[in-house]
């Protein structure tokens, strides 16, 4: 009796992933293919000034993407209006299983590879905070402040030149986590699928710790973890 | 002697050179220059969006600030020595300057 109860009960599990998965596919490929391709990697001929995310290579999680989609870009800090919100023609279990689908297709290790990565990153006592903070305030407005703005709103001095096609990210809206925010400042937006490099990688000019003081002076004065909703 | 030090200020202003360099691709270009005291560098920006061009050096600490596309920035190389300059907004751009 106890077999058989199991039995159904992963059947029923399976047949449920399968048809998310499967739901998620056909949204996919009627709506999200033309920009971000078959494989995901935005391989298309569409002609875009911001290309679309390489999904293959994005930092975002599966709940990350549901958000993505259902609000849209613009709503997490993109200053480009790339990405829409797609909330008004799909259901929440359409959404859902579409994030389901781009996460188990394209880049279904992300969270153990940002774990991995965060990892073999130097650690960073507690009692470093205020010294932490100093610093992040320093190198935020010395170098992060020249596109993303004082404030963080991506309205830098840098985004007001008539010839500048950079689109700096509202950082006062960021849905990224402090360990995926400290590796997109090392690695770059490239790393991390975006095709432009006007988010370089700092790992060259500077160390961990300074890196990781960056994230909690942007964390402590623009974006507390409360803010995400 | 009043004229005798101006023709010395003169000649000496004379014999400053001025430095071009340009920030091409992201690149300082030439990425390596020798400067003597009381030369210039003009850094120009051929690139199609802002640079940045600064030196923590103390002798020499200088920051132009935001430079657009097409600007011209001059600054007078004050003390002997070698001493870096970056961009603030692109950190893999390395200017090394040798001063005598």
């Amino acid at each position: 009796m106890k077999y058989l109860l199991f039995l159904v009960l992963f059947s029923s599990f399976l047949y449920s992933s399968d048809s998310k998965y499967e739901m998620g596919k056909k949204i996919y490929v009627q709506t999200c293919l033309f920009c971000h391709g078959v494989n995901g990697k935005a391989d298309t001929d569409m002609k875009f000034i911001v290309k679309p995310r390489d999904l293959s290579k994005t930092i975002l999680n599966e709940e990350q993407s549901y958000q993505v989609i259902k609000h849209g870009a613009h709503y997490w800090g993109a200053s480009a209006d790339i990405m829409p919100s797609f909330k008004s023609v799909y259901n929440e279990k359409e959404l859902a299983s579409v994030s389901y689908y781009v996460s188990k297709t394209f880049n279904p290790d992300v969270e153990k590879k940002i774990q991995k990565l965060y990892a073999q990153s130097d650690d960073i006592p507690n009692d470093k905070i205020s010294k932490m903070l100093k610093r992040g305030k320093k190198i935020y407005k010395r170098n992060c402040s020249w596109c993303h703005g004082l404030d963080a709103k991506g309205d830098g001095e840098a985004t007001r030149n008539p010839e500048m096609s950079i689109f700096p990210y509202d950082l006062s809206k960021t849905l990224l986590s402090d360990k995926q925010m400290f590796l997109y400042i090392r690695d770059g937006g490239k790393a991390w699928g975006t095709d432009k490099t006007d988010m370089p990688g700092w790992s060259r000019k500077y160390d961990d710790f300074t890196i990781k003081s960056v994230v909690k002076y942007i964390r402590k004065n623009f974006r507390k973890k409360d803010d995400i909703k | 002697m009043k004229n005798i030090l101006l023709a010395l200020l003169v000649t000496t202003g004379l014999f400053a050179a001025n430095h071009v360099v340009d920030q091409k691709g992201k690149t300082f270009i030439p990425h390596a220059i020798s400067v003597a005291v009381g030369d210039t560098i003009t850094f120009k920006n051929s690139d199609p969006f802002a640079h940045n061009a600064y030196t923590d050096d103390e002798a020499n600490e200088f920051d132009i600030g935001m430079q657009s596309p097409k600007i011209d920035v001059k600054v007078t190389v004050k003390a002997a020595g070698t001493f870096n300059v970056e961009c603030a907004i692109h950190p893999n751009m390395l200017l090394e300057v040798t001063a005598k």
